[in-house]
Parts: C-alpha cells; sequence; structure tokens
C-alpha cells in the first residue's frame, strides 16, 4: 500500500526526527500517518467560506512580561542534566556537520 | 577589478538586543558569566516549560524596524524552526517566518559620496542559541565541544536586506552605517567580538546587465567588518575565476577562514536544509496596538543621517567633518556641548579633530567643561595654538583647569608691547650685521629675528604683536 505517503517519506522523516526504525514500524507508521492524513483530507470538503481565518490553534490574547530579570538555576543543578560535563560546560562529542 | 559581470550581494544581520533578561524567560543576559549559570526550565527546553516573551525586545525590534522605514506588522507570529544541534538546548529555535514583525524598509547612507539606499526585506525575532567551544582549532578538528547555555533564549532580531548592493566595499559600508544606527536607538551594544552583532553574506554573480541572479553562495564566519569585505572580495574573484573557466556555480554554504584568506565549502552534499517550520504552539501570535507604536515612535531619537545634515546645514561643517562627528557619537555629543557654550563651531571642530582626537583615543575623554576652558583662554588669546597642545597634554596629566594650569606654569602669552618691545631691541643690537642684510633685501631673515623672539620669551610671545613690533622696528 502506498496510499497519502510513500515509504520513503515515512524513511526521510524519521530520519530528520533522527528515530532509528525497524522495517515493522516503518511500515506501522505509513499506516497510521495515512490515517491521520485521510482524516485530515475529510477536513477539506468542510465548506470555510464563512469562517473566520485563524493562525493558532488557541485564540487568546498575547501577553508580556516586563524586562525583569529573575533568578536563575543553581548552575549545579542545570549541569545535572548532562551526562558529561567540564569546567562548568556541557561537553559534547565531536560535531558533525550534516553527514547521511 | 574589471569583469563582464555584475556583483550582487545581500546581507542577514543577526542583533543581539540589550535586554536586562531574556527573551522567553527572566534569566539574566550579561556577559562573562560562569557558564551555565544563566539558564532556568525554560531556556533550556525542560519539559512543561512555557516561555513569555519580553515587552522590551518587542519594543526594541519595533523601534529597530521604524528606525529603517519598515512596515510595522499589527500582526505577526512566532514559528518554530527545528534542528538538531548541542547549541539548541531546544533542538527547535523560536522564530518568525512568514509573519515577521517587521516589513520591507530601508536604510540610507553614503557611499563613495553618494547617497543612496539598500532595501530591506523584513526584520524578526528569534531566540539566540548557545555558545560553543570547540577543543580543537576549528570544529572539524575538534574531538569534543563544551556548551555553554547562558546566551541561549537571548532576544535577537535578524535584519535581511534584499540582494540590493554591489560592492564588498559596499556591504562593509552598509553594515557600519547600520551599525552606527543600532548604537544611536540604543538597541543592542552591537560588538562584534562579543557576537552581539553577526553578519552572513549571500554573494552571486550575473552576467553583466542581466536581471537574472546566478546561483548564490552564502558566506558565514565573517567576525568583522574587515572579514566581511575581504570574504566577499575573495568570493567575488573566486566566482568570476569558475565562470571565466566555464564552470558553473554551486549554490552553497562557504566559511570564510581569516588565516588563510580563503572561502571553503562547508555541506557536501547540495541540498537544504529541512527545518520543518510550524506555527509555534506554546506563544499566540502577537497582535501590536497603536498606542504601543506611537508610544515607541516618540523614543526614537535623531538618527545619523539626520545629523549628518543637521551639521552641515546649521553649522556650516563639511562633508568630512560632519561624517567625522556623526561617525564618533562621543565626539559629536561634545561638539554640540561645546557649540553650547557659545564657542565658534569652526574652532570646536578643528579642535576635536586635531590633537584632541588622538588623545581621546588614546587616554578617554576629556569633560566638555575642562574643553571648553580651553578653547576660552585660547579665543581670548591668553596662550597661543602651540601652548594649547600643552595645556591639552597636561589636562590629561593634572586634575586641575586650564586657567590653573597656565597660571602655575607661567604659560600666559607675552602681548604686552613694552616687554616684547626691549626684547627686540636687544635681538636686534645683537645681530647689527644680519639688520643691515635684511635691510638691504635679504627678506627672508625677517622669520629669523620671529624666531629669536619667540626663543627668547620661551615661545609666549604674541606672533601677532611680535610681528607687528618688529616691522615697526626694521622700519616697514
Amino acid at each position: 500500500m502506498s496510499g497519502l505517503i510513500s515509504r520513503d517519506e515515512v524513511i526521510r522523516i524519521a530520519d530528520l526526527a533522527r528515530l532509528d526504525l525497524s522495517d515493522t514500524e516503518v511500515e506501522q507508521y505509513q499506516k497510521d500517518l495515512n490515517n491521520l492524513l485521510s482524516s485530515g483530507k475529510k477536513l477539506q470538503n468542510v465548506d470555510v467560506n464563512d469562517t473566520k481565518k485563524t493562525s493558532h490553534a488557541v485564540s487568546m490574547v498575547h501577553e508580556l512580561r516586563k524586562d525583569e530579570v529573575e533568578a536563575s538555576l543553581p548552575q549545579e543543578v542545570v549541569l545535572s542534566a548532562g551526562s558529561k560535563v567540564m569546567d562548568g560546560f556541557f561537553q559534547v562529542p565531536r560535531i558533525v556537520e550534516e553527514q547521511e | 577589478m574589471v569583469t563582464k559581470y555584475d556583483t550582487v550581494i545581500g546581507l542577514e544581520i543577526h542583533v543581539a538586543l540589550q535586554t536586562e533578561s531574556k527573551f522567553i524567560c527572566g534569566c539574566s543576559t550579561e556577559f562573562g558569566a560562569p557558564p551555565n549559570s544563566h539558564c532556568c526550565p525554560i531556556c533550556l527546553g525542560l519539559p512543561g516549560a512555557l516561555p513569555v516573551l519580553n515587552e522590551k525586545a518587542v519594543e526594541y525590534a519595533i523601534k529597530t524596524g521604524m528606525a529603517l522605514n519598515c512596515e510595522i506588522n499589527r500582526f505577526s507570529k512566532f514559528d518554530r524552526k527545528n534542528y538538531f544541534y548541542p547549541d539548541m538546548p531546544t533542538a527547535y529555535q523560536i522564530t518568525q517566518d512568514a509573519f515577521p514583525i517587521c516589513s520591507k524598509g530601508y536604510l540610507e547612507y553614503y557611499y563613495e559620496d553618494k547617497l543612496i539606499k539598500t532595501s530591506l526585506n523584513r526584520i524578526h525575532l528569534e531566540c539566540e542559541a548557545g555558545k560553543l567551544i570547540h577543543s580543537g582549532d576549528s570544529i572539524i578538528d575538534s574531538d569534543f565541544s563544551l556548551v555553554d547555555y547562558n546566551r541561549a533564549g537571548i532576544a535577537l532580531i535578524e535584519i535581511v536586506t534584499e540582494p540590493d548592493m554591489s560592492a564588498p566595499k559596499q556591504a562593509r559600508t552598509f553594515l557600519e552605517q547600520l551599525r552606527l544606527l543600532l548604537n544611536y536607538i540604543g538597541v543592542s551594544d552591537t560588538k562584534m567580538e562579543e557576537g552581539s552583532l553577526r553578519c552572513d553574506a549571500n554573494i552571486s554573480l550575473k552576467p553583466r546587465g542581466s536581471t537574472v541572479l546566478g546561483p548564490k553562495v552564502e558566506l558565514k564566519n565573517l567576525n568583522s567588518f574587515r572579514s566581511l569585505e575581504r570574504g566577499l572580495e575573495y568570493e567575488e574573484q573566486r566566482q568570476t575565476e569558475v565562470l571565466e573557466q566555464g564552470g558553473e556555480i554551486r549554490q552553497e554554504t562557504r566559511t570564510w577562514n581569516e588565516r588563510t584568506g580563503k572561502t571553503a565549502s562547508m555541506r557536501s552534499k547540495g541540498d537544504a536544509p529541512d527545518y520543518r517550520f510550524f506555527p509555534e504552539p506554546d506563544l499566540p501570535p502577537l497582535n501590536i496596538d497603536e498606542s504601543r507604536v506611537e508610544a515607541i515612535s516618540l523614543s526614537i531619537p535623531e538618527l545619523p543621517l539626520e545629523r549628518l545634515h543637521r551639521l552641515e546645514s546649521e553649522y556650516g561643517l563639511s562633508r568630512y567633518e560632519s561624517t567625522f562627528l556623526t561617525n564618533y557619537p562621543e565626539f559629536g555629543g561634545l561638539f554640540f556641548e561645546l557649540i553650547g557654550k557659545k564657542l565658534q563651531s569652526g574652532a570646536v571642530v578643528n579642535f576635536l579633530m586635531g590633537d584632541y582626537a588622538r588623545l581621546a583615543r588614546e587616554k578617554g575623554h576629556l569633560t566638555a567643561s575642562r574643553i571648553g576652558e580651553l578653547l576660552e583662554i585660547l579665543k581670548e588669546g591668553l596662550i597661543n595654538n602651540n601652548q594649547g597642545k600643552d595645556v591639552l597634554e597636561e589636562l590629561y596629566k593634572s586634575e586641575q583647569s586650564p586657567r590653573e594650569i597656565v597660571k602655575e606654569k607661567g604659560w600666559e602669552m607675552v602681548s604686552d608691547a613694552s616687554e616684547l618691545e626691549g626684547v627686540i631691541a636687544r635681538i636686534l643690537s645683537e645681530n647689527p650685521e644680519l639688520v643691515s642684510r635684511y635691510e638691504n633685501g635679504e627678506d627672508k631673515l625677517f622669520g629669523f629675528f620671529v624666531g629669536q623672539v619667540m626663543r627668547a620669551t620661551r615661545g609666549k610671545g604674541d606672533p601677532e604683536v611680535v610681528n607687528s613690533l618688529l616691522r615697526k622696528e626694521l622700519g616697514q
């Protein structure tokens, strides 16, 4: 089955999200995503001519905050989230640009 | 360089806004703090944390847009730009994609004596990333990197120009003038060395006169005005050579290497990264009301170009002088203060651009009141110009006022005729032979007599009085 989304597209999306999927998982996700997309397709048949345009799921007023400094977390608490730290920094492995 | 091609350059400038707290949270933006000490669950992207935007950052973005003649969009919204990179703890950057806060606009500035405009495409708000420190000389030969998230979540604006510039030097001038404007309006400290002003450049070539743009190269790692100009010059030359040899320019990102003076390709594959933009669910759209826009417009001070033109028209200064006072705002500020003390604009600008400029750059500025007094005693004729230079040097060494210095050092100019007449009489009587040679037509000896009088008075003789007394004595 190919449907609305191809196997290659699923693999590409998984790759962008850094997900390592097995062949069975790829098949499952392709099926799930196809279901989602076909539900979405139904929405395209709804008449929205009289509906106000929206760009966000929630309709609310944007509240801004004053430019005031608040307390940060202590450094050791921040660093406790890292698997490797050095001199107050997080240490990360060698970064290689966009390799595929 | 004479070529068959037109160069097309556009810039993308990132400016860190000078707010006290970050864009999305209340962590401090202080530079130079211990690593990872200005972080909280929001800027670290911990689950469940929700960002709330800084009002000041929004205000500064609008202020910048107004100073750059942009349309201020009453409706704008935020998007997530997704990518995996260790400098971004959230794995996405909050930015504005389709609906930026400011659109269009332009900057007007002088380039090679002509007033020109560079058009802008947009200004949008976004989040700063953290800072990476590589263990090796460059990212390529580093075994590991260190990450500091103090910078992550600070407010940035990205100013995007149209591909509107035609020479590397023009791009540099544009960036210098843009930086000056940002300083005038006080939205950023614009320190390139601290990364609060950063610039990427897009450059392409097209056959002379063609309207179709060639494939563009994006240049990164341009960390100074000089690198921007040099990097673009190198790339202009490289692309010209490729085209002349019948080759094709690949659309790609290249990095400038200051040490080798060359650019190098950054990505091996030609495909653009896929950022999977989608609307930021944590932030509602931003509606800007009229009263806010109006209040901000009142906060915009005189801009560099306006000041330049005012210095020319109101004070009769030359383009050169006006440019100096505009480009160095501390000098400009002193100029206006001194003019307020009823000093003549020509004398003030000559002083500021003369020895004072050199000393001020080395040792810092003097107050307007001390400079004002020095200019006053020069105008009164209490000291001559040479002594003025000595007083200026002294002002950097002592706390005394110019009048006190002159008095203490005994530097008052001698313009009392009777005192000078005695000196002149003595010098003439000591040099009878030279006097007679002068009387027989050796005019240039007049200068010798002036010099002798000045020496005898240790430089304090009023040159005008000395000249006229000498003429009288020598029978002219």
